[in-house]
């Protein structure tokens, strides 16, 4: 057995081999060439929408959420490691993890006693390493936001780029995987867009049908990564996402090996992923969650929630509205979210005939809330959170707290045309990231 | 004896690629697997070096089953028509032999020499021609500390002199105590430099030895091995 100060050496190796990989790779320059352009788009149109909403040409100035940096300028800004994520990055993992086995480096590799694992370790750590040189242009909008009077909350900002990092290592773990399953880059390209397919599937099926899919889309990786972008962090998400990665990356361990024969590797998978199963199954079950948002846009007011955490009896709310009626929608993103935060027993159980409503309008009962705290019940129509608030004070008997002025967000007006960002993003990254290939090439050898 | 193969078996689907197969290798001896096309040589090297899982059959170590986990400590195989890492330089590649698998640093400059390599540090892999990059793999397998060293054809696209050097190069380590399996389809390299053959046709062993002693296996009175291996496939 090779001694730790050997392997440690060894990992070293793998892990500047790996790194010259992904130097010498074309698509991860390309990856980095698009990141600024991509950012530039998003960046400048948004913050110049910022800017209206801010009272820019003489127009009034919105009110609250709308000048929420995060929503406002931050989301939209770092979409772009979003479309990378699904469009680009997957390429550059594919290769990196693909390439050893065309090549038939592993099989001169696998000769060596060094685990799979750590094998597919170093592959992640310079993937991830790749993705944070590849986040640099979003993040770079930072400082330019903050020169041209802009103001940062920074626990939402680091759930952001959290977020998008979670994101980046689902790709990686997946497109890893597919790689290692797969013969031929084409084919693992093909899978790995499948699956991301399937997840926005999955997401419409949740949208249409409710009920189990939509608990279900509630953990593929775009609505992951909306909830970061609004700066919730739920402990079942952050939980499921982990556990994702690693049997992603796990299963690329098992089938990069060589000398094992496929039932065998087949077997493994089967046992791994129906592990992986039930402790998704049991994440779900977390309900810490932490909103770092400046806006508390994930909350409700704090006086509301300490009234709220004084119920200990169950609540349970049947909702009559259809999956795809707005009022639904309103209700769940707007009301119901926030209740879970506050009363994570809480127990809704949508009640509808048809997936959008529409025929459903007529009948009695469609559009009621009823609430059942404590044997008493109480139907209410409102879908915003003061009407689901109103409800819950009545059915439990607390007198309803004052507002207070201080918990409201007043927001960050900023009416400034984005200087500087055309340039920075449009020229001086795409300039910085081909001189960094050149240089980088050039060095290689 | 270094080691022993006893039994072993692989086939593809319905089609079986080795049947039974046992020899034995020598330490020290420089042992020429030879065979006519899709006689199973690469097949026998992957199963071997544990690439490949074979179906039935052991590899002995001093009686004792070597797992294929546990024969990085025995073998090291050079498979033949690979490209590993296309965008290194051939002086990485070597650094990262000595450094990733355990490869003997002392010897980088001799087998740069012996290989005539020294022109070729700086050219990226993928760059390089057919008999270039098999020396290049070639100086990678020499590297490596394994007591034995398997190389599936080493004198693939090689000219005459280059090969005869490579031979030379070869004897050398094998005079050091390296135990050298050599894979090589064609006969005459094989007579040239080899101590000892096992001769493979159809998946199965048909004749293990020297010459002579395969000759009269054969029952033909020779000491030329084409028309040995021809009486044995």
């Amino acid at each position: 057995m090779p001694s730790p100060d050997r392997s440690l050496r060894r990992f070293l190796w793998l892990l500047n081999k790996e790194f010259r990989e992904l130097v010498a790779s074309k698509a991860w320059w390309v990856l980095l060439l698009a990141m600024g352009p991509l950012t530039g788009m998003s960046f400048i149109g948004a913050m110049r929408t910022y800017a209206e909403v801010s009272g820019l040409n003489g127009g009034s100035a919105g009110v609250g959420e709308a000048l929420s940096p995060l929503i406002g300028v931050w989301a939209p800004a770092f979409s772009s490691c979003e479309l990378a994520a699904v469009f680009l990055l997957p390429f550059v993992a594919i290769g990196l993890v693909a390439g050893d086995r065309q090549s038939g480096a592993l099989r001169l590799e696998m000769q060596q006693p060094f685990g799979p694992g750590l094998r597919i370790t170093a592959k992640a750590l310079v993937l991830l390493a790749g993705w944070l040189l590849a986040m640099l242009p979003p993040l770079s909008a930072i400082p330019l936001w903050v020169s041209l009077g802009g103001s940062v909350w920074p626990p939402e900002l680091l759930t952001l780029v959290l977020g998008h990092l979670l994101n980046a290592g689902l790709t990686i773990a997946l497109a890893a995987a597919m790689a290692s399953l797969a013969e031929h880059h084409a084919t693992a390209a093909i899978l790995t867009l499948g699956v991301t397919v399937g997840t926005w599937i999955l997401s419409f099926l949740g949208a249409i049908q409710g009920g189990l899919w939509e608990r279900a889309a509630a953990y593929t990786p775009a609505v992951m990564v909306s909830q970061f972008q609004h700066g919730l962090i739920r402990l079942d998400v952050l939980g499921a996402a982990s556990l994702l990665i690693l049997a992603g990356l796990a299963i690329a361990a098992l089938w990069l090996r060589t000398g094992v024969s496929v039932p065998r590797r087949g077997r493994e998978s089967a046992v791994l992923l129906t592990a992986t199963a039930a402790l998704l199954a049991a994440c779900t079950l977390l309900t810490p969650s932490w909103d770092t948002s400046e806006s508390r846009g994930n909350s409700f007011p704090r006086a509301d929630e300490q009234a709220l955490a004084a119920i200990r009896q169950p609540l349970f709310i049947e909702v009559h509205l259809a999956p795809e009626d707005p009022r639904r929608v309103e209700l769940e993103a707007r009301a119901l979210s926030k209740l879970r935060r506050v009363l994570p027993g809480v127990q809704v159980r949508y009640v509808s005939s048809s997936s959008i409503g529409l025929f459903e309008q007529a009948q009695p009962g469609y559009g009621e809330i009823w609430y059942s705290l404590a044997g008493r019940r109480a139907m209410s129509r409102a879908t915003t959170p003061d009407g689901l608030l109103e409800a819950i004070y009545s059915l439990a008997g607390i007198t309803p707290p004052l507002e207070s002025g201080a918990d409201i967000f007043r927001g960050h007006p900023l009416a400034k045309e984005p200087k500087g960002a055309a340039a920075l993003f449009y020229f001086v990254w795409p300039a910085a990231f081909l001189a960094g290939a050149i240089i980088a090439r050039r060095r290689l050898s | 004896m270094l080691f022993e193969v006893h039994q072993l078996s692989k086939r593809f689907g319905r089609l079986p690629a080795l049947s039974g197969v046992s020899f034995r290798v020598q330490p020290g001896e420089i042992l020429g697997l030879i065979g006519p096309n899709g006689a199973g040589k690469s097949t026998l090297f992957e199963c071997l070096a544990g690439v490949l899982p074979c179906d039935e059959g052991q590899l002995l170590l001093e009686g004792f089953p070597l797992a294929p986990r546990d024969r990085h400590s025995l073998l090291f195989y050079v498979p033949d028509g690979i490209a590993p890492w296309p965008a290194q330089p051939v002086g990485w590649v070597l650094d990262y032999t000595i450094g990733f698998l355990g490869g003997n640093p002392a010897l980088r400059d001799e087998v740069i020499a012996q290989l005539d390599l020294s022109t070729l540090l700086r050219q990226p892999l993928g760059t390089l021609s057919k008999g270039q990059r098999k020396r290049a793999l070639l100086a990678v397998g020499l590297l490596t500390r394994q007591p034995a060293l398997l190389i599936d054809e080493p004198f693939e696209g090689l000219d005459l002199r280059q090969s005869r050097d490579i031979g030379a190069a070869l004897r050398l380590h094998a005079a050091r105590g390296r135990t050298l399996f050599l894979s090589i389809h064609q006969i005459a390299d094989a007579a040239r430099l080899c101590d000892r053959f096992v001769l493979l046709n159809g998946g199965e062993v048909r004749g293990e030895g020297t010459v002579a002693e395969l000759a009269s296996l054969a029952g033909v009175d020779t000491t030329n091995l084409e028309e040995v291996f021809l009486a044995l496939t």
